[in-house]
């Protein structure tokens, strides 16, 4: 919060003395021209990603005028700039931000352009996979040795991007499960960032982009039980609620939340689909045999990501009453029950539905106790969208699809009413 | 005082692990440019663009196949060496692939079974870009594709192998490189 614009009034009505007022406006000033000011290390590292990758574009050109002994020169010269800077920063500026951020990320570029021009210049045919894969490990070492967030984030997009290409755009291959060993690599900055910097930029950026990355490469473990995805989804789903009722990020904005926010869309997403009878039909038919089952990466993956929520839901329940309990926090539990029912019959279908339609009314009790429109209309739009899926199966009557829309559209009306209400009455 | 000396020792590991990758692809390049044996491979070319790397002909060849025994097993994928050898007319072929490195010649490649057809067996050959130009590359698709409908032209590649390695150094169209051809033609 900025109070210079307050201070003349402050200091008129007595509430702070002069040398008050001033010291505050020192540290404002102070706080505005030091370089770890976060427009500083915004705008610093915007320029050294434009700058690295303009340099790129130009030598992507390929200038037949230049020999191949002078390409493969000018090849390295971002390359050098970049260790250059880093090491004067590294030891000369090691205590600001804004240019130890910007220094890596340009560093972070060139390494990617060396290689790459390289190969162009020796006509080598790329395997896109391989060249990710080297160029995050090399500049792994950047995120400690220039305590780089956006080396970091990098460093993540990059890896995530190669168990992509490893696994999901390429024919099979196994390389994508040294995924799992380069994320762990990050995971010590993030710490760092917990500790040091809690409330700040670039810990928000984590929040998001570390759960991100694990839902989109946890679908590459899959291998021939894909039906065994689904329920490691769900648990880590399940994982991510409850990291993001952690007291490190529970009181954080909502936005900055990624965890809750992933959980909560994913969850409920996942539960429409399978609202549908085809995932269960399809299981139903699928025979597992149990030592198959039992060594699937697919149910290796289940069970530690099982472990490792069944471990904090745990860890809450001793240190939370039952009341403050997030009813999502639940349905870990219950889906893996469901699960097992589902191998056998219909009725999982059933239950899902009651998941639903259970996850919508508490989401609106819980919304109507927080006197908070947005947490209640949720819960509405939670079963709007179930009628919705339901209005398709066209073995329900329409009479009664008549009768479950006219409820929901009732419902929002005299709940956002009521609630509106409760608040003119208490203002 | 202690911790800067080890932070200086990290940061050079880590400067000289970022150019050794780009030096060892240079080097290994330059060595097989330098003594490896140079052969002609009949080619059949369509350009897509990359990005990241400006543009290049995709290069497809007509000879990058080879009997091998009905019984015998080759997976998709699998690493091999493929062993290259010149035809009467001066072009290149594959003698014989196997799965264990060949002693008595440096002249094969180590590349990947494309794919497995009844006793043919299709292999990858690992020089398939060739990079022009920006404002190059599209004439030269213009003129492959002319030359691949005309029969009586001959397109191919000059690749420089050894030992496993393999450097495309230059295409030609009737023994005229396709960089010439283009600016000729402007």
């Amino acid at each position: 919060m900025n109070l210079i614009k307050d201070l003349p009034e402050l200091t008129q009505a007595g509430v702070i003395s002069k040398e008050t007022a001033s010291a505050i406006q020192d540290f404002y000033e102070k706080k505005k021209n030091s370089s770890n000011n976060p427009l500083f290390i915004i705008f610093g590292i915007l320029g050294s990603i434009l700058v690295g990758l303009g340099i790129i574009l130009i030598l992507a050109h390929n200038w037949d005028e230049l020999g191949r002994v002078t390409k493969t020169i000018i090849a390295f010269v971002p390359l050098v700039t970049g260790q250059l800077t880093c090491a004067y920063v590294f030891f000369k500026k090691s205590n600001s931000n804004a240019w130890s951020e910007s220094a890596s990320a340009f560093l972070f570029i060139a390494v990617g352009a060396s290689i790459s021009l390289i190969s162009q210049i020796y006509n080598i045919p790329g395997n896109l996979g391989s060249f990710l894969l080297t160029w995050s490990l090399l500049c792994l070492p950047l995120i400690y040795l220039m305590k780089s967030s956006i080396a970091s984030i990098l460093y993540l997009i990059g890896i995530t991007c190669f168990a992509c290409e490893a696994n999901y755009w390429s024919s099979s291959s196994n390389e994508s499960q040294w995924f799992w060993f380069l994320y762990l690599g990050v995971l010590p900055h993030y710490y760092h960032l917990y500790k040091n910097k809690p409330i700040s930029n670039f810990m928000t950026f984590h929040n998001w982009i570390i759960p991100i990355s694990l839902l989109i490469v946890l679908g590459s473990v899959a291998q021939s039980t894909e039906e065994l995805l689904v329920p490691a989804y769900f648990s880590l789903l399940g994982l991510f609620y409850l990291i993001g009722d952690l007291e490190f990020i529970r009181n954080q904005k909502s936005r900055n939340n990624g965890y809750r926010i992933l959980s909560s869309i994913g969850t409920i997403g996942m539960l429409l689909v399978l609202s549908f009878d085809w995932y269960w039909d399809h299981l139903k038919y699928t025979n597992f045999s149990f030592k198959e089952f039992l060594l699937a990466p697919e149910f290796i993956a289940t069970a530690i990501i099982t472990i490792l929520a069944g471990g904090l839901l745990v860890m809450k329940f001793k240190n939370s009453s039952f009341n403050t309990f997030k009813p999502i926090s639940f349905l870990l539990l219950a889906f893996i029950g469901i699960f097992l029912v589902g191998m056998y019959s219909n009725a999982a279908i059933i239950l899902i539905n009651f998941c639903v339609l259970a996850l919508g009314i508490l989401t609106i009790r819980n919304g109507a106790q927080q006197n908070h429109l947005g947490i209640m209309n949720f819960g509405l739009l939670i079963i709007t969208a179930l009628v919705t899926c339901r209005f398709f199966d066209t073995d329900l009557s329409f009479v009664i699809r008549g009768i479950m829309f006219l409820a929901v559209g009732t419902g929002f009306f005299s709940l956002n009413y009521w609630l509106l209400k409760k608040r003119t009455n208490h203002a | 005082m202690h911790r800067k000396k080890i932070g200086l020792l990290a940061f050079i590991l880590v400067a000289l692990a970022q150019l050794y990758v780009p030096a060892k692809m240079i080097i290994d390049k330059e060595l097989v440019l330098h003594s490896g044996k140079e052969f002609k491979f009949r080619t059949a070319p369509v350009d897509p663009n990359d990005q990241f790397r400006g543009k290049y002909i995709t290069l497809s060849y007509s000879d990058n196949v080879v009997e091998v025994d009905e019984n015998e097993k080759w997976n998709r994928g699998e690493n091999i060496y493929a062993l290259i050898e010149t035809d009467n007319e001066g072009f290149a072929f594959i003698e014989s692939v196997s799965r264990e490195k060949p002693e008595n010649s440096e002249d094969y490649l180590f590349t990947k079974v494309q794919y497995n057809g009844q006793n043919k067996l299709f292999v990858e050959f690992p020089f398939d870009r060739f990079y022009m130009e920006e404002s190059k590359a599209y004439d030269a698709e213009m003129i492959y594709r002319e030359n691949e409908r005309d029969i009586t032209s001959t397109t191919y590649a000059l690749v420089r192998i050894k030992e496993g390695e393999a450097v495309l150094e230059n295409v030609f169209i009737d023994d005229i490189p396709i960089k010439d051809l283009v600016e000729a033609g402007r």
